[in-house]
């Protein structure tokens, strides 16, 4: 594994625990990530993973502890969160205009990575189509790339690779590992990681306790 | 920066309503069939009745297939501008949700939906009303067109309301089916409230004041001033508890 530890911490995560009446989800998570610096969370289902993924992303309130985040975040949800009956250049323009609001980035910058992702994610044929007539894999590339749009710090991803074909699936990888030489960060959750090699630090969350594996 | 938001928005909202063909049929299929069943089921027989806005005395009389007419268009407003606002609001609630957390503004999301209804239940308002002239022509139409869209107002007020209570559909659903059906498709037509008890109730119910718009203006010269009023407060209050429940949806907890 390859860790740097030179970069500033982008996401500082303090003992965070959440509980629902009675039923405890999380038990005094902590973990940091630093720029450039890929993590993993793996756990299985209904360990947790998704309430943690929602209270970093705020829209959880957490019942203890803290989420700092010194950056801006590219997220992408497990389900399909796109319009459907939008087309896929509707979709990354609606979204443009929303990463638009708070960040420096302009238009003109937001057009060229978006045809530089739709090259790479092989789906510029399908730019003038209803979101509704993709394919599940196409959709998935499509919520992929909503989320790394406006070039953020830190890319949180929530199961991102389910749906991908191989060829999808490398380019993926490909592309992190660019993000990251350029200092980016990346935040993975999956019920399973398979190249846990491309990953600096890989934790394991079971019964709302984040152990580093 | 705002302005363009909101236009974005606005945009957006107007093109996935425009592209659901089904809903737009709909739209139009179900004030004509409305019409088409009071038509084949009433007749011109004189039918008296009360207006609770004006008197509790005086009995209006007109033809039974005329009342019938003005009371089922003032549904068929209330009950489209009532499911078209639960589409709105509940339908793209998670994604919303994604582009309040890319850096949308609630605001900005809610009034550009807030913008398209209005829109949307204006053209019902006067759609309705437009093609209740192919069978008579109210005394004061423009007031009966108005009378119409603060009947879509009030009910899209409400659907807002439910959407943002209820996470799913089928809630929604039934609880504007169940409030429409009792309240603008029975309770507020003149000819129950003549002999129904405990009145108040009715009174209160969200089809009562545009109800009374519609009606007054459409048979009578008396001043609507008062069912106005009661139609934009009503609709109001609804509007602001939807409101409020949606900022608490959108807010960010971080």
């Amino acid at each position: 594994m390859a860790l740097n530890s030179q970069g500033r911490t982008i996401l500082e995560v303090t003992h965070v625990a959440k509980s629902y009446g009675r039923q405890i989800v999380l038990k005094d998570v902590t973990f940091q990530i630093r720029s450039a610096e890929i993590v993993g969370i793996v756990g299985e289902n209904g360990s947790g993973k998704s309430t943690l993924l929602k209270i970093i992303m705020g829209l959880l309130a957490p019942t203890a502890g803290e989420v700092t985040v010194r950056g801006s975040i590219g997220y992408c949800p497990q389900e399909l969160q796109i319009f459907e009956t939008l087309t896929v250049s509707e979709n990354f323009y609606y979204f443009a205009e929303a990463y638009s609001q708070h960040q420096t980035i302009g238009y003109d910058k937001l057009k060229e990575v978006k045809e530089s992702l739709l090259v790479r994610f092989r789906f510029q044929q399908y730019e003038n189509t209803l979101a509704a007539l993709l394919s599940e894999g196409t959709k998935r590339k499509l919520n992929l790339s909503i989320a790394l749009l406006h070039s953020p710090d830190i890319f949180i991803l929530d199961e991102p690779y389910s749906g991908f074909d191989w060829e999808t699936y490398l380019h993926f990888w490909e592309y992190t590992k660019e993000l990251r030489s350029q200092g980016k960060s990346i935040l993975i959750v999956s019920h399973l990681v398979y190249d846990s090699s491309k990953i600096d630090k890989l934790f394991e969350l079971t019964g709302g306790v984040l152990k580093c594996v | 920066m705002r302005l363009r938001s909101i236009k974005t928005s606005w945009v957006m909202t107007t093109k996935e309503l425009l592209r659901n063909r089904v809903a737009l049929v709909l739209l139009i299929v179900i004030p004509t069939l409305f019409y088409v069943l009071i038509v084949l089921t009433t007749t011109d027989r004189i039918i008296a009745f009360k207006l609770a806005s004006i008197s509790e005395t005086t009995l209006f009389e007109v033809s039974e297939q005329k009342e019938s007419l003005v009371f089922i268009g003032l549904a068929a407003a209330g009950l489209i501008a009532s499911f078209l606002a639960l589409n709105f609001i509940q339908k793209h609630a998670d994604v919303d949700r994604r582009l309040v957390l890319c850096g949308y503004r609630p605001s900005d999301l809610i009034v550009a939906k807030l913008a398209v209804l209005l829109c949307v239940t204006i053209f019902i308002g006067c759609y309705v009303a437009v093609m209740m002239l192919l069978f008579f022509v109210p005394q004061h139409f423009v007031l009966v067109v108005l009378g119409f869209t603060l009947g879509g107002y009030v009910y899209g007020c409400y659907g807002l309301l439910v959407g943002t209570i209820f996470k799913r559909e089928l809630e929604g659903i039934l609880c504007i089916v169940l409030l429409a059906n009792i309240d603008a498709g029975w309770l507020q037509n003149p000819v129950y409230y003549l002999e129904a008890q405990n009145k108040m109730i009715i009174r209160f119910l969200p089809a009562y004041f545009p109800s009374q718009t519609s009606m007054v203006s459409a048979f009578t010269n008396h001043s609507t001033l008062n069912p106005l009023i009661g139609s934009l407060v009503y609709g109001s209050v609804l509007l602001l508890a939807a409101l409020s429940i949606y900022w608490r949806r959108m807010k960010i907890k971080r």
